[in-house]
């Protein structure tokens, strides 16, 4: 494999928890890869199917979603259904040949700036072993 | 078995109880849904092939929620209706079912584990110990890759017809996801991959009551229901949720309970 290549992860953290911990993160100088990209929502279960879809469709090597912990969700319940959601998604995207592990779910609180400069090296890590995304291949081959 | 419905057709238009029966009716050697009312030749009454009356139902029901009928009811189109009226789409209250068992080939045909519904007088045979075995045991055994190339093969098949979703018992929205630009670029054969059919695989999670018609629609012969079977035995296997058997539960992925 290339070794150039480097993954590209769509990151959609949920703006009270992760969020803010990437942002601590960041200002505490921790280093980890800059492969994510972040896209900030209100709360992690604003994302619905077609987004994570759409993302790995558009090139996405690895879709990252990092919500508040399970009773800390700013919105009372939100954190529960995503973690539903996800569930059954990643089982269906195993169904069509995307490794389940390229989608995944964390919590991440504020305060946690450590626990997510971790994850993003782990996941950076795990998706380098994997390679690029099949569907970039389907992609390039169907235009 | 077709003349036992004919007849118990006949009874209830006659005595009065329901305006109108919906079944499926011979026309020119063709089959179509058709509304038998009093004085229709039930003698072109057909049970085959396998249609979702249920739509038609539903349809009937929006268009005048007062209007009494009966319907040709299977085990798939029970599930269907029992998964419409919990989201507002029918009320079962002023519909009458009339219950028949599939046969032992018909239900082979769909992989369907109740192909009979739960009303008391059925008429036909239920089969009630059924042994399917598992119809995607192999395809369960592929690796990654090769589910890939499996899927791939498959969706690059598909010509975006809409057969599948205009078919569907239980795709009922207004407005439809496949049909917004932000996912599905328009004007793009075959549609990207994988949204189209990943979308709908998870729209149809703990909706799909399993009656196949999308994969016997299907024009390119996209074996359609693998997919939502599988999505289907998730549900159970994740929240013990199985869509159409019980009126009263919610769909898990609705809800905001913790599992």
């Amino acid at each position: 494999m290339d070794s150039e290549w480097e993954p590209k992860i769509v990151g959609f953290l949920c703006n009270w928890c992760c969020y803010a911990g990437a942002d601590m993160a960041g200002t505490s100088r921790m280093q980890y890869p800059p492969n994510i990209r972040v896209i900030r929502v209100m709360c992690s279960s604003r994302l619905n199917a077609e987004m994570i879809i759409k993302a790995f469709q558009a090139g996405a090597d690895a879709v990252f979603i990092g919500g508040c912990h399970p009773g800390d969700c700013h919105y009372v319940d939100g954190n529960y259904r995503t973690k539903k959601r996800v569930d059954v998604l990643k089982r269906l995207i195993g169904y069509v040949g995307i490794e389940p592990e390229r989608l995944r779910l964390e919590w991440i609180s504020a305060a946690e700036g450590e626990e997510f400069a971790k994850t993003m090296r782990e996941l950076c890590d795990e998706i380098k072993n994997l390679g690029p995304s099949p569907l970039k291949q389907i992609a390039e081959e169907m235009v | 078995m077709e003349r036992v419905v004919r007849k118990k057709v006949k009874e209830l238009l006659d005595s009065g109880n329901v305006i109108a029966v919906i079944g499926l009716k011979d026309e020119l050697g063709k089959t179509t849904p058709y509304l038998f009312r009093r004085g229709d030749d039930v003698s072109k009454l057909k049970l085959s092939p396998h249609y979702p009356l249920a739509t038609v139902a539903r349809k009937l029901h929006k268009a005048d929620p007062e209007y009494k009928f009966a319907l040709l009811c299977r085990g798939c189109d029970e599930r269907a209706l029992i998964e419409m009226a919990k989201r507002n789409q029918i009320d079962l209250d002023g519909i009458m079912l009339i219950g028949i068992a599939c046969d032992e080939k018909m239900a082979r045909e769909c992989n369907c584990a109740v192909p009979y519904p739960s009303c008391d007088d059925i008429i036909g045979e239920p089969l009630r110990d059924l042994e399917l075995g598992d119809p995607y045991g192999e395809f369960k055994k592929m690796s990654t890759p090769e589910k890939l190339e499996f899927w791939k093969k498959q969706f690059l098949k598909c010509n975006k017809c809409y057969g599948c979703r205009n078919i569907c018992p239980m795709c009922f929205c207004k407005e439809c996801e496949l049909e917004n630009g932000l996912w599905l670029r328009k004007g793009r054969l075959p549609p990207d991959y994988p949204v189209y059919h990943l979308i709908r695989a998870f729209h149809l999670a703990g909706k799909c009551i399993g009656c196949g018609e999308c994969e016997k629609a299907c024009p390119a012969g996209i074996p359609l229901m693998t997919l939502n079977r599988l999505v289907r035995d998730d549900m159970k296997d994740l929240f013990d949720y199985v869509a159409g058997t019980d009126g009263e539960n919610v769909n898990p992925l609705y809800t905001k309970e913790e599992f």
